[in-house]
Parts: C-alpha cells; structure tokens; sequence
C-alpha cells in the first residue's frame, strides 16, 4: 500500500481558514513544510485500509505469553472518552479535578487490597519504567543508609527489562539460574547473596508460567541479608485473588495495568505501569502523591525524601480510567479472573503435552512454555509464521532465553473451549505439515498480507522514513 | 458483567482432560495461599459501571482553558476517533509478528517519516512514553555515545521535564552543571522556552559543538514547528519532545507522546523500536521492527535502554492527526494559535499587564499582573475560564490555541477589568 507522503490533494477545512499575520524575524521562520495536503476520505480510507492488515485482539485468538492479550471490554473505551475525565488539563488544579483526584486515589485504595502492598505510584508509562523507578528506590534507599550496594539478583529466566533496568542504574546484574523443577535455584541464589546486593528482582509466576515455590524462603533470606525483594508483576493476571505479593515477602512490585487489568495494548502502549511498595518504602514514591483530607482529593509535593518524577504529569491517566473501571467491574468476583486464566493455560498444555515437549512437568500458572526442538532448528519461529495461515496470533517465540525453541502461550481467561480446541488441532495440524509437506511450514506465511519479510534487508539497508524518490524499493 | 466465556459445562470437560477434579488443585503450587476473600466493593454490570464513572466524571469542572505548559488544548478532527477505535489497531501489541501487523507497522513508518519532516531529523523512533522521559533518555543516549557524564541544561527547561531529567540522572550517576566545557556530553534547550520564548539557538549548538558535546532541543510544544525553524537548521543532534498536541486529548496530563529523533550518526544508540521498509519473499513492500540488537529482549543488560513499549496508539494518533490536518491545516492552527494568544497579550497590556518575554514568542507567555495572581485567576475562574499557570505570586503563564475563540478572549478581558 503507499504511503499517506505519497498523496497530496486539496485539504477539506477542519478550521476556519482566518487570514492572521505573522510577525516573525527570518532567522525563526520556517520555510518550506513539507506535509502532504491529503483529503478526509482518502485518510480515512488509507488508515482503515491499513488497520485491516493487522491483527488484534478483536479479531482472533492471540495468546502471546507475557503479555496477557485479553479481550479489552468497550465500556472502559467509552468512559474513558468522558468529557469530564478528557478534557480536563493537568494543571485545572485539585478544586477543579476532584473527580479525577479520587479515580486515582480510590484506584490506589484497589490496587493495595489486590496485592497487599501499602502505597501505589500511578505514575509510570510502563512496566518498564516502572521498574526503573523500583531499582532507583533501591538505590536511593540504600545511599540515604550510607550502605554501598551495586548489585541485582536476577534468575536467568527474567524479561530482558530487569537487567536492562539494573544497568540504567549502574547496578551489576547477578544472573541466577534456573533448577530442575523450573524455579530460581535456591541453593545458588544463597550462594550469590553477598552483602553488595541491593536487590533481588523476581517474576511470579515466572516467565515459565510456574509459580516460584520457594518465594518465602527467598525473600525471608534477602531481607536477613538487607536486601530490598521486588516483584515482576507483569504475570499478576495468575494472582488475582489468589495470593498477594505482600505476603510473600515482596517490598515492591509493579503491576502492567494493561496486562491484568485489560487496558488495550494500542500496538505497543500506551501502557500504565504502577508501583507498589511497603510502608517503609513509600517516602521514596514520585510526586505528586495524591492525598485525601475530609473527602477532599489534593496533591501533595512535600516528600523531601521522594526520588523525583518519571512523568510529565501524573501518570496515563486515561488508562487509569480503563483499569478502574475494569477492576470495578469485576469487583470482589476478581479471582474468577485468574481462575480461569489458570484453567485455560492448564487445559490447552494438557493438549499439547503430547506433541511438544514440556521442560517442566508440573501445572503451570496463566501461562506455559513448551520447546519445539523435536521439529528442528528454527521450527519456533517457523510454526508462529504457519500459525498465521490458521487464523492465530502466534505465542510469543525464543523467550525465555533458557528454552530452546520456546513457544511461550498464554490464552487468558477470555477465550473458550471452542477456541482452544482450534487452536490445539492447528498447532498438531502444522507439525504433521512439518513431517510431510515441510516447505509450506518454512516459507510460511501465505495467507497474511504480505510474505515473509526480510529482516536481515531492513538492518542491512535501513529505510526509516519516507522520502521524495523513495516510493517503493 | 462477565468476560469470562467458558461455561460450567466445558469447565467440568476441561478439568476432566486435565486430570483434576477442580481449579483450586492447579494452584497447589502458591506460595502462600490466600485464605480470605479479598476486600473489594460488589462487582457491576455495565450500566452500573458507566453510571458511578458519569458521576465520577461530573465532580470534575472543565472550563475554557487557557493553560499550556506541557499540555496543549487543540481541535481534534472527528474522524481521528474512529480510526483510533478501529480494534484491529488499538488491541494489537507490539509488532512482533511483522506479516499479522503491517498496519501498525506502516503507521510507525509514517510516524517517523512525519518526526523527521518537521524535526529536519535523519531518523525517529516509533515513539517514548512522554516528553519528560524522551529528554531522559536523550541525556542517557548522549552519556552512552561520548563517555561523559556531564549535562548542561539551559534555564527555563519546563520544572517538570527537569525534574524527571533529574531524576533519571540520580539513577546513572549523571551531573547536571552549569558550564560548557571538554567534560560535558551534551547541551540541552527547550525551544520555545517554558516561557514561551522562541530563538534560534545556533550560538548555542556551535557551543555545545565546539567542546565535543551533542545538542539537544526538546520541543514541548510541536504546533510551532509549523512555523518555526526546524531545529535540525540551526544545529540540533537530537530532538526530543512532547507530541500531545498532535491529535491527543489533555486527558489530565496523559497517556502522553514523547518522540526522539537524531542525525545518522546515533542510529545504533537510540532507544526504543524503531520500523524500517524491506521486502518480502516475493519482493513485495512491507515493514518490520528493525536494529532489535539495540533493544532490552535481545541485548539485555548492554540495550540501549529498558524500554519495551512505544507509545502506540498515541503515535498512530499523530500520524493520522498530521495527516488529517497537513501542511495547510497545520500552518492554520499554528497561525491562529499565535495570533490568538498575541491578541490576547495585546489586549492585557492594556490592562497593566506586563509582559516578560524577552523574545518573539509563538502561543505562550509570561505576564506579571498588576494585582496577586491568585486573585485575577480566582476571579477568571468564577467566570468559566482557566486563566492561566500561575508561577510565583504576580506571574501567570498564558497560552493559546487555535481552539481560544475570540469570544472566550473576550471574556477573558471583561473577567479580568472587573477583578
């Protein structure tokens, strides 16, 4: 399809078209603005034209592990669109935001209850900065005790954004690994926890989609040895309800609020991540706290031992709105969430334990990683590409890193027999094709809108934008 | 409400091929079980739901805005909406699966392409969360490409950017100082100012270029680009910005757009995804996330940076916002928002308002009023109208949009004659 720069047209008018002069020097102007003028109907039809060569929850199964793809309910889309809540601009002031100021609070309030934690920041964009405001805690913490530790324990099967994080922090990252029954192995990580660890950064359920059975040992030990525990809680979808992290010995965690709490993922955010932490932990939360006095809402900036702020503003409020709404609407029936989540993964691994090989054998939490290394190299990403041919998003493939050929599935609580039936057949379907017709696997897919693409081309001669004379390759 | 579609008929066969006789046997492995139920309200069905947000909603007043500061009140076209709202764009994810996500994909193409248009830039990510953390992560980019850890920050950077700029700079152990020399990494500018005050920083980028160090212009207001010089003319390294203003509701501050681009040279240390044209087995045009070598799912501890997520949908929301508007629409709302909020100006002048810009200004100021802030805008703010930030006891910082009617301007001056 071309691109939106290769159309120029008359504008339709979304403005009044006011004669104003401008009174610039020449040394500010700007010249030429090379925009297209495109009309209304052909922006509308290019980018409609272009949603349909997509993928998304709303059209079909997409069961990528880690990142808890469930159905987004349109009523939190529709609130969130209020007048009330949209238009209002950051700085309205607490008189005029009363409503929002208690969204956010009540939404903390809601989020303490589901995990145990004492206090929530809203403001991260993201898991990832979310956990970038943990480790800087850490660090903060332990410079304002005069304690030097530069260090972060981390299992081997952690999402890529701990290590990456720790290193923002100039922390080391000591990577642990994993043992026979798929946990963080216990005896190395006593072995590792040297008085120069700030930190331990775990995901429960791990990235296996197991539960770490020896997380109150784990904690117990780090916390014996001073060091801060924090919760990877970008699987909470498995724990709603069910166990909170509190109570397992964590000082923190974050929440992926578009993961658990079903916000759309809008091809790649906007997110909201939020931290929760331990009472002895909240002084060091980003201002604006947001504080309540006789029913009144209001911002609170004096936190002279706050980190900072990782925001512009307070956080992705419109997405706080959606989580809320969600988690309001579940109300006290929230463990059926996880419950089924847990149901779902369970029963599509007892269908696909036969054809695949299951590094674990144990029940699995939301979500469960299966290797395809019986199909040959490469087969992971060759099954995802055949997948597309079915109808199916793909798991997500070759994480964790410790799995070879990994397809790491999670179905969420919102799909059903039917689906996860089809799913299981296309998946047992596309490894008989790898037995006898193995070419329609490996040149797979041919059903989507384009074939396959060539990556190795895209690194090799980068095109990143459009240019005049740049109009197809 | 229930989004749960499994009925009690298949969830009995399920646990019978499972080999369980119920759920709670599959989470035999939680450590530790949580006994109780947890404390939370009744659950609602969806008329309920949308009833308590109405009312949630309502305790908020909205009023004729006259604010900026980081968060801009322009016209969003309708048919932006509807495109947003199409699913198969907002509940997609990351584009990991190329040939189920040209959409998304080609979109972030145009992103870019439209960043580097108005930036003058070589190349753009797919997007950052916010314009706070996009001039972060431009500061850490810049340590990461020279090896200094030096920062000089011009005055009258937005307090909020500076403070997130502080922050992560605790975080890497890096400097922000006062001077310009051998040891700093790079140079960084908001234009226009907080104060609205746009200039051609080109004495500055020779500056910052002349002790080995990188510019970076962080624009926080992005309309102006319509009319004012793109920073790659007079210098830039790296632009960094907020693009709420592209087709983005204020939304109580977010979800937001930060937006990095840069010249050629950096290319291998930009955070975040980035989309490049190739072709397919068949050599046929499309798109796919390139240079992942940078990012945290390969690289791990060595990525460039930790993120994960771009900004999405809120980049898509520019795109087709840009596209909606174009050149001559964009130069529209860019020319009325400057001629609005210099009438205004104009017209508070002759109110015993001072002005403090020391330099031609696009569609916000600064003005010192002849009574306590506080007052005045009280007293707008009886009237329907959000006067202003107000910064210090005599000082308000105004702004603009093409969406400041010339009514609500005059309301605005009658409000202010009779407080």
């Amino acid at each position: 399809m071309k691109t939106i720069f290769e159309y120029d047209e008359q504008t339709s008018g979304h403005l009044a078209d006011e004669q104003v002069s401008i009174e610039l020097p020449g040394d500010l102007r700007r010249g030429d603005l090379p925009l297209p003028n495109v009309s209304e109907v052909n922006v509308v039809r290019h980018y409609t034209n272009l949603s349909r060569e997509n993928f998304g929850v709303d059209v079909g199964f997409y069961p990528l592990g880690s990142c808890t793809m469930k159905y987004n309910p349109k009523v939190n889309e529709d609130v969130a669109k209020l007048e009330g809540f949209s238009s209002l601009h950051p700085h309205a002031g607490a008189k005029f935001a009363q409503g929002s100021l208690q969204l956010m609070w009540d939404l903390e309030q809601l989020l303490k209850e589901i995990t145990g934690m004492d206090a929530f920041s809203l403001q991260p964009a993201a898991g990832a900065q979310s956990e970038l405001l943990g480790v800087m805690i850490a660090k903060v913490h332990f410079a304002q005790k005069n304690q030097k530790r530069s260090k972060a324990i981390i299992p081997d099967s952690a999402h890529g954004t701990n290590p990456a994080t720790a290193a923002i922090c100039k922390m080391e990252t000591v990577v642990i690994p994993t043992d026979l029954r798929g946990n963080m192995d216990l005896q190395k990580f006593k072995e590792a926890l040297t008085p120069d660890i700030a930190i331990v950064m775990l995901t429960n359920p791990n990235t296996l989609g197991l539960y770490e059975e020896n997380v109150l040992e784990i904690c117990e030990l780090a916390h014996k040895n001073g060091t801060l525990t924090y919760c990877d809680g970008a699987n909470m979808n498995a724990m709603l309800g069910i166990t909170k992290p509190a109570e397992q010995g964590f000082d923190m965690i974050h929440l992926n609020l578009h993961k658990s709490f079903s916000t759309p993922h809008g091809g790649g955010g906007p997110g909201a991540g939020v931290l929760g932490v331990r009472k002895f932990l909240e002084g060091y939360l980003p201002i604006p706290r947001i504080v309540k006095q006789d029913a009144k809402y209001a911002f609170d900036y004096d936190r002279p031992k706050s980190v900072g702020k990782v925001h512009s503003f307070y956080g992705n409020f419109g997405m706080l709105v959606r989580a809320y709404c969600y988690i309001r609407t579940w109300g006290s029936d929230i463990r059926k969430v996880s419950e089924h989540a847990v149901l779902n993964a369970n029963y599509l691994l007892s269908l696909l334990k036969e054809t695949f090989e299951v590094p674990y054998n144990r029940s699995c939490a939301h979500e469960f990683v299966v290797s395809s290394k019986n199909f040959g190299q490469k087969s992971a990403q060759n099954i995802a590409k055949r997948l597309l041919d079915y109808g199916f998003h793909p798991p997500t493939i070759y994480f964790p890193l410790i799995v070879s050929e990994a397809l790491m599935i999670e179905p969420t609580e919102t799909e059903n027999k039917e689906t996860l039936d089809r799913f299981a057949s296309a998946l047992k379907e596309i490894t008989r094709e790898i037995e006898e017709n193995p070419q329609i696997v490996a040149n797979a897919p041919h059903a989507t809108p384009v074939g396959r693409l060539d990556e190795v081309m895209a690194a090799r001669k980068p095109n990143l934008k459009w240019s005049a004379g740049n109009r197809i390759i | 409400m229930n989004y749960i579609p499994i009925t009690e008929n298949d969830r009995n066969s399920m646990l019978k091929q499972i080999g369980v006789e119920s759920i709670n046997d599959l989470l035999k492995d939680v450590r530790p079980p949580l006994n109780d139920e947890l404390n939370l309200p009744k659950p609602m069905s969806e008329f309920e739901i949308r009833q308590h947000m109405q009312e949630m909603a309502k305790k908020n007043t909205v009023l004729a805005n006259f604010v900026g500061a980081g968060s801009y009140d322009h016209y969003i076209p309708s048919a932006l909406n509807h495109i947003l709202g199409r699913g198969e764009f907002s509940t997609g994810y990351t584009p990991y699966q190329a040939e189920a996500s040209q959409g998304t994909l080609q979109a972030m193409y145009e992103f870019q392409s439209f960043v580097c248009l108005l930036t003058g830039m070589d190349i753009s990510n797919a997007s950052l969360y916010d314009g706070a953390s996009a001039l972060a992560e431009a500061a850490l980019l810049c340590s990461s490409y020279n090896g200094r850890n030096r920062i000089y920050v011009r005055d009258r950077l937005h307090p909020h950017y500076l403070q997130v700029l502080k922050t992560y700079c605790n975080a890497a152990n890096l400097e922000i100082t006062d001077k310009i020399d051998e040891k700093t990494s790079c140079v960084i500018a908001q234009n226009p100012d907080f104060h609205g005050n746009a200039e051609n920083l080109a004495h500055l980028a020779d500056q910052a270029h002349k002790a080995g160090a990188l510019f970076v212009v962080c624009v926080v207001e992005p309309t102006s680009l319509a009319i004012l010089r793109a920073p790659a003319d007079y210098g830039a390294d790296i632009v960094v910005g907020e693009g709420q203003s592209f087709g983005i509701p204020v939304n109580f501050g977010g979800p937001c757009l930060g937006f990095l681009a840069t010249r050629d040279f950096l290319l291998k240390k930009i955070p975040g995804r980035i989309c490049g044209m190739t072709v397919d087995s068949k050599g046929n045009k499309g798109f796919v996330l390139t240079f992942q070598a940078r990012e945290q799912h390969i690289r791990r501890e060595r990525a460039t940076s930790n993120i994960t997520t771009n900004q999405g949908l809120m980049a898509l929301a520019a795109t087709v916002y840009l596209a909606l508007m174009g050149r001559n629409g964009l130069r529209t709302v860019a020319s009325l928002s400057y001629a609005r909020a210099h009438s205004l100006q104009q017209k508070l002048q002759g109110l015993g308002f001072k002005i403090l810009n020391d330099r031609p200004f696009y569609n916000e100021f600064l003005a010192q009023t002849p009574k306590p802030a506080a007052k005045i805008l009280s007293k707008l703010s009886e009237n329907g109208i959000q006067g202003g930030l107000e910064i210090g006891q005599d000082r308000i910082l105004v702004c603009c949009t093409e969406t400041n009617t010339a009514q609500d301007i005059e309301r605005y001056v009658s409000a202010v004659r009779e407080s």
